[in-house]
Order: C-alpha cells, then structure tokens, then sequence
C-alpha cells in the first residue's frame, strides 16, 4: 500500500468503478485475480513487456517458417561475402534485405537467422528451468514452512547450503563433465541431451530462491484463521497443502516465476558464453556473443545477440515487476 | 660475424631509405611468399617500417643496453622446468635463462636453422658410427649461484627429464634413444642405479651420450632444453620450475605461476663465454593468462612488446591492423613449419574404406578451412600434402585437387563416395578442441562443405587437455565412439623431414592407451620408410624419403591437409634487433633490446 | 551474544564440511558414474608422452585407488592438520590448512589462493562502495521524487542494468574506453597492480571493471531503496516525527533510510560476500587473475584440487558474509535483538 493520500493505482479505485459500471455486486464478488487484471491492464510499462515477451515466444516457436520467409538456414555459410584477408564482410557488416541483422565475420552465417533460432533454445532452457526451479522450490519451501521442526531445519540448512555454492562455476563443471564423455546419456542425444542438461543444471541450482520465498510465505500462512478452520474440520497434511494453501501461493509463485526466467536467461548465455553450453553449431546468443567478442572490431556481430539478450530480459522484467506490483500493492 | 654484415648492409639501406622517405608512403608492399626477400629497406638510426621488414633480416639492429623488455602469454607455459616444457616459444624463450649443450644460431631467415654450440665447445663428435656423441663444454660457464657448471650438471638434467612422471609435458627423444639401464626411471626413482651405460662424465668437461641405435642428427637432440644443466642440490622435482637455477644472462627474480614473473639480470653470467647472447635489457618482465585481445591492443598502444606465444594476431586485430597500412607496415607475416589438417580415421566405418576416404579430400572446401584459421595471412597457405615447404626434402604433392577456385571437387568427390558403395553420403564425426575457436570453426567448415556431397558430420567439442589423451588421440574410443575425422595439428620439432613426420605419420607412435598426435595413419610400409630414413647416412638420399613418405600417406588418404601455418605477428614499439628465426617461425627472443 | 555467535560459528564450520563433502562427490564420483576409471582420472594429469606404467604410479600418486572416503578423509585432514607431498627428489610439508596440490603443476594450492584473493577483494570492495553510494543515493531521490522525471530515468536506467550481461556490457566498455572505440582513457583488460605498490595506477587499473560490476549491482540496489523507502516513508514513526517539527533531512536520513537499510544491509552483505568468491564472469571478461579467473582455469584443465579449494573459499566468504550480516543487522535496527 502507498499513503491514504495517495489514492492512484490503489485498490480504493475498483469500487467506484464498479458503481459506475452499474454492477453493485462486484464489490463483493471480485476475486484476486480479477483485481490484478484490473490494474495489471493500466500499467502501460508491463503490458508492454508482456507484449514483448509474447512476440518472443512467438518469434521461438515459429522460427523455422520466419526464417524460411525472410532468412537463410541459421548454419549454411556465405564465404563469397568475406574477405579472405580481414575475415570481415567485404561491405563491413552485410547488412541488407538478404541479410536484415548482417553476416557472421569469418563464415558469412546470416545474424538474423541465428538470433531468431537462438531466441529458441533461450527460452526453452529458461522457461523449464524456472519450472523445475519453482517445483522443487514450492514443494521443499511449504514442507518447510508447513511441518516446522526438523524438516523445517533440514530444508532450510540444505537451502544454506546451496545458497553457499558458486553456482556458475558449478554449472560449468557439471555440464562440462557429463558432456565431454560422449554425447549419448540417458537415452539423448545431441542437442537434446545438451539442453535437458541445461535445464536440470540450471534449475536444480536455483529452487533455494523460490524455496526461501515459499516457506516465509506458508509460515505466515499456516497461522491465518481458514487453515486453522481445516484443521479443525479435520483436514490432514497433504489436503491443507494442496487444496488450502497452494492456491494461496500462486500468485507469489507467478510473481517469482516470471522475475526468475530472466535470470535464467542470462544464466543460459553465461554458460554458452564460457563454451559450456549447447554444442556448436546450434546457435545460441551467449554462443554467438563470445563468438562476437573474438571480433569486437566488427561489432555488429555482438550488437545483435547482446540486444536480443537485453530485450528479453528487460521484457520479462518489466512483466514480472508489473505482476508483482499487480498482485501485490504491498511490495514495490 | 654475422652482425657485422648486418650493419653494413644496414648503413646502406638507411641511405636509401631516406631517399624513399622523401618519396613518402607507398610503403605497404604485396605480400609476397615468405621464402622471398624484399629487402627494399630498414635498419639503421632511423628504422623504417614495413610489413615483413623482419622477416629475413634484423629490424632495428642495436647495442643499445637497459630497459625492460615487456612480454605478455595469453595461456600460460606447460613449465619453465628445461625438463618439462614443450612449447615452440618456451624453447624460444629458455635461453635467456639456460644455456644447452647446442642451439640454433640466434640469427634472421633461414640461418637460424643452423646449430651452433652453446655450452659445448663444438657441435657433437660422433662416433662408433654416430651411436656415440661427446661434447666437451666450455671453461668458465657457472649457475647463478656462482658454482661452476660441470658435465655431471648437464647429465643430471637429461636424466630427470626421463621422469615422465614427474615431467609430464616433455618429449620423450632421449628416453627412446639413449642406451638406458633396463626400466630406469629417472634419478628420482631410479636413484643411485650406474646410467654410464647411456651418459658418462669421464671429466668435468666432457660429456658422452651412447645411443642405443646410430643417429646422425644427435646435435637437435642436443639443442633441447633438457640438456640445460641443473645442480643437483638444488632440484626440487615438480617444484623447481619456481625457481630455476639460471645457467643463462638472466635469472628469475619473483615468479607467480598463473600471473606471470620477472627476469633480472645473472651476474654470473660470463659473456666471454657466450658470444651469441647480447644480453641487452637490464631485465624482463612476463605477465601470463592476459586476454589474447588485450595483447594485441597493449602492443599497439606501445604498453607491451611481444606476444610471447608468438601464434599472431587476434581475428579482431586482423581487420583493423591490414587495413591500416600504417599498422599493417608493424607487422611480420611468416611461414611456420606447422601443418593444420584433420586426420581421417580408416578404423571407422566408413572410412576403412579408401574411396570413402577420398571422398572427404576432395568434397572439402579448402578455402573455408583457411579461412576457419584466418585466412591468408594469419591462416595460412592452402595446404595439398603434409610436409611444409619450408622443410628439406618438401615435394610438391596434388593427389586431389580442390577443383578450380579450392572449394571442393564435389563431382569427383561422389564419383569416390559411389566407388565407396555409399552413394548418398554417409554419417561419422568430427571432434575439435573446444577451446580452440579456430577449430571449431574448421569443424563448422568441414560439415558444411562435406554436406554438400551428402557426408554428414556432427560435431564434438572436447577439452584440450584431454583431447589426446581420452578421446581423438585413444583409438578404443575414437572407435568406438565413431570419431570419424579429427580437427588436428601438427609443428616440427626442429626443421627437418624427422622432427617434422615421425609423430604424424609412424603408426608405431600410436598407442592404445592414447596420447599420439598421429591419430589415423596406419601403414606399415610408411613405417619401413621411416627406418630406411633413420639408416640413411647420406642427407640428400633421406630427404628424398621424407618426401615418399608424404606422397604415400596421402596416397593413402589417411590426412586431410588444411594449411601451412602462416601467422601475423605484431612487432612491439621501441624493440631493437627483431627478427623472425625460422627454426622458432617466430621472433627470437634471446637478442631483443629496448630502444 | 556470545552463545549466539559461537552457535553459528560451529554451524558454519559445519556448512563447509558439508559443502566440502558435497564438491568432492561431485568432482570426483560423478566421472566415475559416467564411466570414467582410475586410471583414465589419472591420464589427463600425465600429459601425452606418459607410458602406462607412469599412468600406474601417477594413479597410485594421486591416489585415485582408494575408496572416496579415503581419499576425502585424506583431503579433510590435510585442511586440518597438514599433509606430507612427494614432489620428486623428496617430500615436502604441506602446513595446515593445506588444500592439496594441483594435479597438474604439483604446486601447493593454498600460496595460489592466498595470491590471488587481493585481486578479488580490490575488485569487489571498491565495485561494492561505488554501487553502495550510488544505489541507495538514486534510490532515496527517486523515492523522495516519485513519479518525477528523475525517478522515471533512473528506475529505466536501473532496469536496464539488471538486464544486462556483464560479459557484455564489460566488453563493450573495454571496446569502447580501452581499446580506442572511441576512446583509449582506461587501461586494458588484465591490468592489476596491488594496491601497496602504487595505489594510483592500482586504481586507474580497476576503473572500468568497478563501474562495470557496479553498474549492474546499483541498478538493484537502486530499485530495492527506492521501494524500501516508498514504504518506510509512509510508516507511522515517519509522520509522527514529522508531526514533532524534526527537520525532513533528519526525518529521511535517520529516521527514513535507517528503516529501509536493513534489508539493503542482507543482501550487501550476502553480494560481497559471493563476490569474494570470485566474481566469475566479470573477471574473465576483464582477465583479472583473481579467484574467479582461477576457478575458470582450474575447471577447463580439471584441476580438483583447486577447484575444491576455490569452492571452499567460496563459500567460507558467504557463510562469514551471512554471520557479519546477522550482527550488523543489531546495530542497523535496534528491533533485533540477537539471542
């Protein structure tokens, strides 16, 4: 909440919007998602990053057919485009209808093509990452928060613990060693394997954030009077949980969620970045930025990924902040 | 002898210089292969710059003394134990602080091949039909500690370099040849067992070293640094590579491995002893793990004065420095004994099959694997065979031509794919180094030339230290694991048909727990020429075998060859007497001085 | 207070050993899960020339042979008591706390830590006091101002730094400022000259970095004080020390901002200490030899003695960031009460 003086984009609002609208009854019926809508709809900024972050989504799944319109295949080389002394594009970037985002210096490989296919494994990973993330650390952060005592101290020690890892350097070791062996481990391969691996590496290292989020929330909400009604009535453990308090939980979990997939994204490119992310050729926009800083003198090559990077994340941001103000007015 | 000429010839050419500044600019001159001599200009007070102004000559020649001479190494050295070092710019760079028996002559061009002596009197004196050699090592010569050097220091540091376990990143020369004890294993684990049967020490002068077979080319034996001599009482095994006890004009001072360290003047140094080192600036100071890129720009703005790596200039500095003729005239373009190709394993299917193999030679597109390595000055020359040209006995090879324009005959590639019996291509991998952008590039190259005729190749980064060792060096698991081609390296030890072919094409190198360069040339009848070479007394007749022994391996397919490896070096600010040294390919390190 | 201290210093001890525990099962059992021997763990530290037999002896060496928890217990007691090292002619002592020697160089890891922790610590402290001052003070005037067009700036620009890589970012300042593009003001990447040396040039050296690093860490902080204080500023003590006449500087500085301190105080506390640890990407970007560059090295050759050792420092910062935080959080907000 702001100041009582301060009566823009508060809840105080709905009310007399409602009357105006002639429906009475929705004072009383409208429930916390329809408020959050409600003023979700009026903050410009989020709509904005939602809009981007649709667009990216879109722009991911529909890579092959946009590429196939106005691109070329995101591997093939273009060499006759390079000069042989320099490596660079005989034109300095490439730019042009052909080629809207230029050409890779050295093989001549269509920018345009490989940030949109990029845009694919980006989110893939951090999409699935942040899902992993958010089970384990829903479910650990409740039991934590529900069962108290030993399991409580067990959870949050781990949670310590965990928090105490250099992540990355982790991440990097980890995907290093299972990836050298050979490119064929429980039953994937290629890419496939890369990216399952990914994803476990970089989810499994994150649920102590949302964990922390989620036992500090189920404490405060084992105390409220409607749980204590359940148990009342009888409920046990597992009913309390999932029917009582989870649904209460959603909207710090969407809050976190969405604040998380950036962070994962920029995690991904930093792994991709150091080479320890997808193979090659399979384009990435960590994999194409460090490609791009070994020719910072052509910078139009690092230009784009790093944007691509920056635009995403900043959309999520801009989003998940929106959400939180939306369905928290509370926190800021 | 030699610097007198040089500044002669200098003198000279200053005066034309000054005419050709008063002309002004027009300085960038076409790059013309290595081997040539533009020799328009350069040297005297006023140097003129020019692109390969170093490379057959000396750049700024000078006595001038002080300074500090700034190095920087974008890795770090595998050791700067004499013992355990391996790399071309260690063996540069150990001079000024060790003096071997042999070294090659600290001299421009071609004359730097040659091997003069160092610590020894004279080159090595055969006999017993050259299985045994003796040097005798001059008077005077002491460690920094000011104790003299004797014979026996020199034979304790070849014998500890036998250690491989304790020194891994050696070659292994003096373990194969000298007529060693049965199962010795070095003075550490070995210790107190008689070796006069491979090394003897009659006298504090003089050394013998009994080989197990005749070898007429024992002076490159040598010239490495292993035969740089080590006090006993001062050897701290693995660790002595802190502090080596400096037989050179320089010693360390403060050494950070990881960081870097610094090399003060040895005051023990004699340089009656030492004609060949000038021993100019007062010290040297070598930072290492510096970004490649910040190298190549601290050298530009003058903060720094060589790249000790000495493997060129970055891809990001290779635009702004060639199109820059200023920039470009900074620079030094030369040819280095260093194949890059990519070995075509024949015990993965299909490549068991020669046509299969074939194939691979000709759908490659040579112009994107010069490319992948940076092009045609910092890449290299479009390779056809492996021996470089630079190496006595080279003979000009084409078994298959990349059709006109070097793209890839991919024609005559399916022609061999149908012979094959895999018409429509086949499947295999290829690994690189992961940590080696320039590889992967070739792979990224490779698969997409070869996907042209159908060959489908997917690549398999692999860490570099164990890129040998583990995974495309081990055949068990090339093989099983269908490492069908392997982006792959290769540098001459020392300018010869030997020192140059032996690790790459002699299958009785490759062992099974792994570890070979030679990662797919098995041929038994290239094994029988590389004996026939070793027995053959008369130079030119072996040198004749080198070159059979090429047009055979590639008769056979078994190496794609990419590139002679040329490289663009950057030549520091205020540096005198640069040159390339082409028994290093690269600047030699012992004589520079700051201006 | 003191109970309470040394209650958390054994559970801290006790966190180590596990994080400890948990590094070397990772390091040395999950290779052999996937299928690697003792004797090929022992190949990659034998370098290429190695016979099998050397492989045998440096399996023996290293001893990859025995059980894990053999080998662990003999990591663990070298920490504690020190550890005797064959390093060829002879053995050497290993004083305490000796985090082993590299597989690799055969060099003591600990010297190496202890080299290269003056880097990380320049790198981190003075990152840590430009986005301290410049975070929290954008933060109080974009609060103070809300809705201004400060305020609006400064959250986008804010935003904009928390969405941006810094291995980005770090590159296209050194492209722009070091390397001539347009400007040649900054000292290159890999510039470090120790502090005691000549404080000058130790800081000209780490401009760049700290404003890079900064930069992103700011962005947070703004937007944490900026919050914090929006809600501080409408608590009851705030109006009721404005309802006393207080001066507004003396309401938002010592009553306003001490509010909105504590939770600023965690998380720095927490970011330092993480960053002590090696601030990974910053500084390869920026090739510092600090204890990031180092973990980075140390994983690409798998050196597991170092990375063990870079791991522990790692995490003995953020356990000691985690105690210091807890008792300054007494002196910040005289609330808690430390038992």
């Amino acid at each position: 909440m702001t100041a009582p003086l301060d009566v823009s984009g508060s809840e105080l609002e709905a009310a007399p919007e409602a009357v105006l609208d002639g429906q009475a009854r929705a004072i009383q019926g409208r429930s916390l998602g329809q408020i959050a809508w409600t003023r979700l709809k009026r903050d410009k900024v989020a709509l904005t990053g939602a809009g981007v972050v649709i667009f990216l989504i879109l722009v991911a799944i529909f890579a092959p057919l946009i590429v196939g319109l106005i691109g070329h295949p995101p591997n093939e080389f273009n060499q006759d485009l390079i000069s042989s002394e320099t490596l660079a594009p005989k034109d300095g970037t490439g730019i042009g209808w052909d080629h809207l985002f230029g050409v890779e210096p050295l093989n001549g490989r269509d920018i345009f093509s490989r940030v949109v296919y990029g845009a694919r494994i980006s989110l893939l990973i951090a999409f699935l990452a942040t899902l992993l993330s958010v089970v384990i650390g829903t479910l650990l952060g409740v039991m934590a928060g529900y069962f108290g005592g030993w399991v409580d101290s067990v959870i949050s020690k781990t949670m310590d613990v965990f928090l105490a890892f250099p992540i990355l350097v982790f991440a990097m070791a980890l995907s290093g060693i299972v990836q050298q062996g050979s490119d064929s481990a429980f039953g994937l391969t290629g890419d496939t394997l890369s990216v399952t691996l990914l994803i476990f590496i970089i989810g499994f290292f994150n649920w102590p954030y949302i964990g922390r989020i989620m036992r500090g929330q189920t404490l405060s909400l084992r105390e409220r009077e409607f749980v204590d009604a359940a148990r009342s009535l009888g409920a046990r453990g597992p009913y309390i949980i999932f029917r009582e308090m989870l649904p209460n939980l959603v909207a710090p979990i969407l809050v976190y969620a969405t604040l998380l997939i950036p962070t994962n994204i920029l995690f991904e490119a930093a792994l991709s970045f150091l080479g320890v992310g997808v193979r090659p050729p399979t384009a990435t926009w960590g994999g194409m930025l460090s490609d791009g800083v070994r020719f910072y003198t052509i910078p139009h090559f690092m230009f784009f990924p790093g944007m691509a990077i920056f635009i995403t994340v900043l959309a999520f941001n801009l989003f998940g902040d929106g959400l939180r103000d939306a369905l928290d007015p509370r926190a800021r | 002898m030699k610097r007198k000429t040089t500044l002669g010839v200098t003198a000279l050419s200053a005066v034309l210089a000054l005419g050709l500044a008063a002309c002004g600019g027009g300085t960038a001159t076409s790059p013309s292969s290595s081997g040539s001599a533009p020799a328009s200009s350069g040297g005297g007070d006023a140097p003129k710059a020019e692109f390969n102004a170093a490379l057959d000559k000396v750049f700024n020649p000078s006595d001038k003394k002080g300074g500090i001479l700034k190095f920087a190494n974008a890795g770090d050295w595998d050791s700067l134990d004499p013992a355990d070092t391996y790399y071309g710019y260690s063996w540069n760079f150990v001079r000024l602080y060790g003096r071997s028996l042999v070294m090659f002559k600290p001299a421009p061009g071609k004359e730097g091949n040659q091997l003069i002596p160092d610590l020894a009197e004279s080159l090595g004196v055969p006999s017993d039909g050259a299985k045994t050699w003796t040097y005798k090592l001059k008077q005077g010569v002491k460690f920094e500690d000011g104790t003299p050097i004797t014979s026996k220091d020199v034979k304790y540091g070849v014998l500890r370099s036998l250690d491989k376990e304790v020194f891994p990143d050696g070659y292994t020369y003096f373990n194969e040849t000298l007529d060693l004890p049965k199962d010795y294993k070095g003075p550490y684990k070995s210790k107190g067992v008689n070796t006069d049967s491979a090394i003897e020490t009659p006298d504090d002068q003089t050394i013998v070293f009994h080989l197990k077979q005749p070898y007429s080319g024992f002076d490159y034996f040598a010239q490495l640094p292993a035969t740089i001599p080590v006090p006993e009482a001062k050897d701290t095994g693995a660790k002595y590579r802190e502090h080596v006890i400096s037989s050179g004009p320089y010693k360390f001072d403060k050494n950070e491995i990881g960081k870097g360290f610094n090399l003060v003047r040895n005051d023990n140094w004699d340089p009656a002893t030492d004609p060949n080192r000038k021993a100019l600036p007062e010290g040297y100071e070598v930072s290492t793990n510096v970004n490649a890129d910040d190298i190549d720009n601290r050298i530009l703005a003058g903060d720094l004065h060589v790249d000790i790596a000495g493997t060129g200039a970055q891809p990001a500095t290779l635009g702004r420095v060639l199109t820059d003729p200023n920039l470009k005239a900074g620079t030094d373009n030369p040819t280095l004994t260093r194949l890059w190709y990519t070995s075509i394993n024949g015990n993965v299917k299909p490549l068991d099959n020669i046509d299969c193999r074939k194939a691979v030679e000709y759908a490659a597109d040579k112009v994107a694997y010069q490319t992948a390595y940076g092009g045609e000055f910092s890449g290299g020359q479009i390779a056809t065979s492996l021996m470089p040209p630079l190496i006595p006995g080279h003979k000009d090879i084409n078994l298959y031509p990349a059709g006109p324009d070097n793209h890839g005959d991919v024609a005559k590639a399916k022609e061999h794919l149908t012979a094959c019996g895999q018409p429509n291509g086949f499947s295999t991998n290829i690994s690189y180094r992961a940590e080696r952008p320039k590889e992967k590039a070739t792979a990224e190259a490779l698969q997409q030339s070869l996907a042209k005729v159908g060959i489908k190749l997917t690549l398999k980064p692999f860490p570099q230290a164990d890129y040998f060792a583990l995974y495309a060096g081990k055949p068990g698991y090339a093989k099983s694991n269908g490492i069908g081609l392997a982006v792959n390296g290769w540098g001459a030890d020392w300018p010869d048909g030997y020192g140059f072919l032996s690790q790459m094409a002699d299958s009785r190198v490759i062992r099974e727990t792994g570890g070979s360069s030679n990662v797919s040339v098995r041929d038994p009848e290239v094994d029988k020429m590389f004996d026939q070479a070793a027995q053959e007394t008369d130079i030119a007749k072996r040198e004749a075998i080198w070159g059979q022994i090429d047009q055979k391996v590639m008769e056979d397919a078994f190496i794609l060859p990419g590139l002679w490896a040329k490289s663009l070096l950057l030549r520091g600010k205020g540096v005198t007497n640069v040159y390339i040294n082409d028994a290093f390919s690269m600047y030699d390190y012992l004589n520079m001085g700051v201006q | 207070m003191v109970t309470y201290i040394i209650r958390r210093l054994i559970w801290g001890v006790f966190m180590l050993a596990i994080v400890s525990m948990i590094t070397f099962a990772i390091f040395f059992l999950v290779p052999r899960l996937a299928g690697a021997t003792s004797e090929s763990l022992a190949t990659r530290y034998v370098g290429r020339t190695a016979t099998a037999e050397d492989v045998k002896i440096a399996t023996e060496r290293l001893g990859f042979n025995d059980p894990l928890i053999v080998q662990y217990g003999r990591f663990a007691k070298g920490i504690v008591a020190g550890a005797d090292y064959d390093y060829g002619p002879g053995v050497e002592r290993c004083p305490a706390p000796c985090f082993g020697y590299s597989f690799l160089t055969r060099l003591p890891v600990w010297p190496d830590l202890l080299n290269r922790l003056p880097v990380t610590m320049s790198l981190a402290f003075g990152a840590a006091i430009i986005w301290l001052i410049t975070g929290v003070a954008t933060g109080v005037v974009s609060a103070l101002r809300r809705g201004s067009v400060f305020d609006r700036a400064a959250m986008t620009v804010a935003l904009a730094g928390v969405s941006l890589p810094i291995f980005f970012t770090g590159i296209v300042s050194l492209v722009a400022f070091s390397y001539g593009r347009p400007l040649a003001i900054m000292a290159p990447g890999g510039s470090f000259t120790p502090f005691f040396d000549n404080p000058a040039q130790w800081a000209y050296n780490l401009i760049l970095p700290w404003i890079t690093l900064a930069f992103l860490y700011a962005a947070g902080y703004a937007r944490l004080t900026r919050s914090g204080m929006l809600e501080t500023m409408n608590e009851d003590y705030i109006r009721t020390a404005r309802a006393k006449g207080l001066a507004e500087r003396t309401v938002v500085f010592k009553h306003g901002l001490r509010g909105a301190l504590t939770p600023i105080v965690t998380i720095f506390g927490l970011d330092v200490g993480l960053l002590m640890g090696g601030a990974v990407l910053t500084e390869s970007t920026f090739s510092l030899p600090g204890i990031g560059k180092y973990a980075i090295d140390a994983i690409v050759s798998q050196d597991l003695p170092k990375v063990m050792g870079v791991t522990l420092v790692t995490a003995f910062f953020v356990v000691a960031a985690n105690l210091i935080v807890d008792m300054l959080y007494a002196v910040v907000d005289p609330r808690v009460r430390l038992t």
